[in-house]
């Protein structure tokens, strides 16, 4: 008898980790500039919502139910994967909240979206668009340049396995741990070594696409020597490095994206046409 | 292939594009690298759809949709350039300058989109006000996803449709000299994807592993993989010996100011 509640539990509780996975996923379907994310959480969080409020006969659950909704209209904006996570610790919290309305402050819930937002949207997007993205693009675009499939395959299947693994376990963990999980992990300094691990490994890579993937070279010629081999003896792809970094310089100086382009592209043509690079 | 339903064909993979975002948690699969190569399959020429799409997605590297920004919008761009490059005479060079302004349109209009969507917000709020639950969640799910389906679908498969007998008569009369010009531009363009990149990861205690990676190729010609594999190892050392062996256990064996690179062990 207890096995098979059992059973039901865990394929209840199963459905509802997958539940939050979807809803996590989709939580960009309506990004706007207003509030951002705030109808995707909403989307999240209202089967749970349904769930504590079923009683439509009643009114006083009608206006809970209608306050829940107005609740989580609020604006929300963090890495989908990891606000999985979010969505699980605020369904407990909404879970709390109906079975205990006096003490428990519905303010609270709100506040532990907003002051969780900033800290999991920075691992989450340094880990998937700074680390997970760039080694399996930087990995699946050497493949491609020898007109290897595989190479966008790879990098589908990298990005696909870190992205399922960690937004299911993160609704489990924000779920069943609450907040009290979030002073274990501030505590077991988790965080500081997944960014450390992340930025050695993303930069790492970076450096390698520069001086495999920028083939910027030049022509001239100086007294009948290439200069281009003069060069790879001081420092071999010192003009890649020199044109990325030039390139980095004038994005800290804040020059506007369509005047960098701009100069891409006209700077390309006539640097091209008076034969210094190639 | 008709080019009614070769534009519908490339419209329709707009359309896998940008679900990538809005229903599969922004998993990548929207890059140039992987339509490209979907573009490629649909018009029988994968090895072209791989050299667009690696060419392209090294430019866009550093574009990223996070937070409020958006930046140019070289998924969409990606899409009708591949086109381009299969459908017409257009070499690999041209069809990445064709996506350069394409890609700042595409971003214009995200801008757009974003801000239309904002009164969708306002309409959810209306629902909820009047018990319409359903209503309110199919505004996000429903309308959100549609109306961002529709901002990829129309533009390509417009861009495709009528652009493509434009851009063979422009191809055609392109000089040579152009031509290895944009090949160049597409050279620098790759070093501005890259140094957004760095823009967005680079801090002052990593750089040098920026350097070292950088090092390691021009020296001694490793590839990416085996630099990654390498890395991996370096940051795994370095993790432990800057975090202590306890492994979350909470106290750290050394203090916060410690600097593996001074770490006598090391040497």
């Amino acid at each position: 008898m207890t096995t098979a509640n059992n059973d039901v539990k865990v394929k209840s509780d199963r459905r509802r980790f997958l539940q939050f996975l979807w809803r996590s996923w989709t939580i960009q379907a309506s990004w706007n500039y207003e509030r951002q994310m705030n109808m995707g959480f909403l989307y999240g969080i209202a089967p749970t919502l349904d769930e504590i409020y079923h009683d439509d006969s009643d009114p006083v659950v009608r206006k809970h139910k209608q306050e829940a909704y107005d609740r989580h209209m609020a604006f929300y904006n963090c890495t989908p994967q990891t606000s999985a996570f979010v969505l699980g610790l605020a369904a407990s919290m909404e879970k709390q909240y109906a079975e205990d309305r006096d003490s428990f402050n519905p303010d609270s819930i709100n506040a532990v979206k907003t002051s969780l937002m900033g800290p999991l949207s920075g691992v989450g997007d340094s880990f998937f668009q700074g680390t997970v993205r760039v080694i399996a693009f930087g990995l699946g675009i050497s493949l491609a340049q020898q007109g290897n499939i595989l190479g966008p395959i790879l990098a589908m299947v990298l990005s696909f396995i870190p992205s399922y693994v960690i937004t299911y376990y993160a609704g489990k963990l924000g779920f069943n741990m609450g907040s009290k999980y979030l002073h274990e992990l501030q505590k077991g300094n988790l965080m500081d070594k997944v960014m450390y691990v992340c930025g050695i490994v993303g930069l790492m890579v970076v450096g390698a696409m520069v001086a495999s993937m920028v083939t910027i070279g030049t022509p001239l010629q100086f007294a009948g020597t290439g200069m281009q081999g003069v060069i790879d003896n001081i420092l071999p792809r010192l003009i890649p490095l020199g044109v990325t970094l030039f390139m980095y310089y004038l994005i800290k100086r804040r020059v506007p994206t369509g005047w960098l382009l701009t100069v891409c592209i006209v700077g390309g043509i006539i640097l091209n046409a008076l034969g210094i690079f190639a | 292939m008709h080019m009614l339903t070769v534009s519908v064909l490339l419209g329709l993979i707009g359309v896998i594009c940008i679900l990538d975002s809005r229903w599969l948690g922004r998993m990548n699969f929207e890059r140039p690298l992987i339509t490209c190569t979907l573009v490629g399959l649909v018009l029988g020429d994968v090895q072209t759809g791989l050299t667009v799409g690696a060419s392209l997605e090294l430019i866009s590297l550093g574009l990223v949709n996070i937070g409020a920004a958006t930046p140019p919008d070289m998924n969409m761009a990606s899409i009708i350039a591949a086109g381009f490059a299969i459908l017409t005479d257009a070499g690999i060079e041209t069809a990445l300058a064709i996506a350069v302004p394409i890609s700042i349109l595409g971003q214009m209009l995200g801008i757009l989109m974003r801000t239309i969507l904002s009164n969708l917000t306002h309409l959810a709020d209306s629902y909820i006000e009047k018990e319409q639950y359903r209503k309110a969640r199919n505004v996000h799910i429903v309308w959100g996803t549609l109306l961002y389906c529709l901002m990829y679908f129309i533009p390509i498969f417009l861009a495709v449709y009528v652009g493509t007998d434009v851009v063979q008569r422009i191809v055609d009369v392109v000089p040579a000299w152009l031509t290895n010009g944009l090949g160049l531009a597409s050279k620098f363009l790759t070093a501005y994807g890259i140094a957004l990149l760095l823009n967005m990861m680079l801090n002052k205690d990593l750089t040098v592993f920026f350097i070292l990676g950088f090092f390691i190729v021009a020296y001694f010609n490793l590839n990416v993989t085996a630099v990654a594999i390498f890395a991996c190892m370096i940051a795994l050392i370095l993790t432990g010996l800057r975090f202590g062996k306890g492994g979350g256990s909470g106290h750290a064996a050394t203090p916060d100011d410690y600097d593996p690179l001074e770490d006598p062990l090391e040497a």
